[in-house]
């Protein structure tokens, strides 16, 4: 999604901060989005003075109002990566696993290469932390050496432009939540996902009601999450040919702790079975191996 | 083999019949995939409401990519079409009422098939791993060159113009 500062303000070339907060990261289904405000530096005191605070502990029209207002606000760019389901789960469930934290730091420094390529001067970028703060921030600073970082547990809260950054990321992510379109068009779908959270009573509901024995999920859900786990338990098994040959190659334990461990789902069973997925060409010549071109007599 | 007659073997003492008549039989071209999964169900699944590959525009080895998602993951496609004088075929075992009784009493461990459905390309996918032509499943097609080489009668005009040659 596209960021508005389409024409450069005058005051994009004073040394400028920005804040970044993410929204939706814990939810179950739809997007998670990375937003960001930045203004002038000389802009700051006035912005503190805006009343953002956490996005979370504000009412959705107040959110809602606030963020039309910062829109309108030719003092404040924003701008916002949205991370759609689908993508997620696909990144979660490589081959070579990519877990949340290190899409989620990814997301952030693509909000600040953006802006920096818009001709911004950042100077100061303030961020609520993923994982531990110091390795982040080192990581940040690797990437970024021109600009000072502030990396803290809880900066919605303490800075003004990462609460903004919070509003920006919570509306987008609402929003995009409440025009989402299914892009699964079996019938008897309806859209009524509640906040998305594992906990809420209506979220549970939809997972139920939408859950598909082959299929699974439609696409709006966060396969890689655990709490899809409890649905999946009695849903048809699949089994992955890249994850018998994971096996087969590596065979140590792998990190990420929020990832959910496959074996534990039924997504595959015992190592016994990883024959049956496909054939081989045992026992053949080399041509016919290398071709995995087996002879089927009995069928 | 494409005369429409039934097929007949003997295997471990068990007659094989495979009915190739495709009178009135479905058409699966540009529905056939095969992905890189072992889904442990057979039946029925509403796969054009929930599977939707989509054209990626970009090609790899002169292979125009597609990409879907299942259960979570991200798959890489392309359609591949059979060679022109090859077909596929779906089988699956005749159904019983289509028999009288006295011959469905003794064939319960008789192997008779029928042609379900035929088919002219097949989509493959791969998980997290862009299709190329050196992928077993693309290298599977070189044994139609070689059965074809081995297959076709020589006849007197090729022997004497490979002696020719030598």
């Amino acid at each position: 999604m596209g960021s508005e500062a389409i024409l450069l303000q005058e005051w994009a070339s004073q040394p400028c901060i920005m804040g970044i907060d993410e929204a939706g990261r814990g939810p179950v289904l739809g997007p998670m989005v990375y937003g960001c405000l930045y203004c002038a530096r000389s802009y700051q005191k006035t912005l503190a003075t805006l009343s953002f605070a956490d996005s979370k502990t504000l009412k959705e029209e107040k959110r809602e109002e606030l963020f039309d207002n910062l829109k309108g606000n030719e003092s404040i760019g924003w701008a916002v990566d949205v991370l759609c389901p689908r993508e997620l789960s696909a990144k979660m469930l490589k081959r070579n696993k990519i877990n949340l934290n290190e899409i989620s730091h990814q997301s952030a420094m693509s909000l600040i290469d953006r802006v920096l390529k818009m001709g911004v001067l950042l100077t100061e970028v303030y961020i609520d932390t993923v994982g531990d703060p110091g390795k982040y921030e080192i990581m940040l600073s690797k990437n970024f050496p021109s600009i000072k970082f502030v990396v803290a547990k809880k900066a919605d809260s303490l800075y003004p432009v990462v609460s903004g950054a919070s509003i920006v990321a919570k509306v987008t992510r609402d929003r995009a939540l409440r025009e989402w379109v299914l892009d699964e068009t079996a019938e008897n779908m309806h859209r009524n996902f509640g906040s998305g959270y594992p906990g809420d009573p209506q979220t549970k509901f939809w997972l139920e009601q939408h859950k598909h024995s082959v299929f699974g999920f439609p696409t709006l859900v966060r396969f890689s999450w655990g709490t899809c786990t409890t649905y999946f338990k009695d849903i048809v098994e699949v089994v992955w040919e890249s994850d018998k040959m994971d096996e087969e190659g590596e065979g140590g334990s792998n990190s990420g702790k929020r990832q959910l461990k496959l074996r534990n789902v039924g997504f595959t069973t015992s190592k016994s079975k990883s024959e049956e997925i496909e054939s081989s060409g045992k026992g053949r010549g080399r041509f016919f191996r290398t071709r995995k071109l087996e002879i089927v007599t009995d069928f | 083999m494409d005369n429409g007659e039934p097929l007949s073997k003997m295997e471990r003492g068990t007659l094989v019949t495979i009915d190739l008549k495709r009178d009135g039989v479905e058409d699966l071209t540009d529905h056939f995939h095969h992905l890189p999964c072992c889904i442990k169900s057979t039946g029925p699944a509403s796969v054009s409401h929930y599977f939707k590959p989509k054209p990626t525009g970009i090609e790899v080895d002169g292979l125009p990519l597609q990409e879907a998602y299942f259960r979570g993951r991200k798959l890489d496609g392309t359609t591949i079409l059979l060679p022109n004088e090859y077909r596929g075929f779906v089988l699956g075992k005749k159904s019983q009422d289509e028999k009288n009784s006295s011959t469905a009493s003794y064939s319960g461990n008789s192997n008779s098939w029928e042609m379900k459905a035929t088919f002219q390309n097949i989509t493959y996918w791969n998980h997290d791993c862009l299709p190329s032509q050196n992928d077993d499943f693309m290298r599977a097609f070189h044994w139609l060159t070689i059965a074809k080489a081995l297959h076709t009668p020589v006849t007197p005009e090729d022997l004497a113009s490979t002696s020719s040659t030598l």
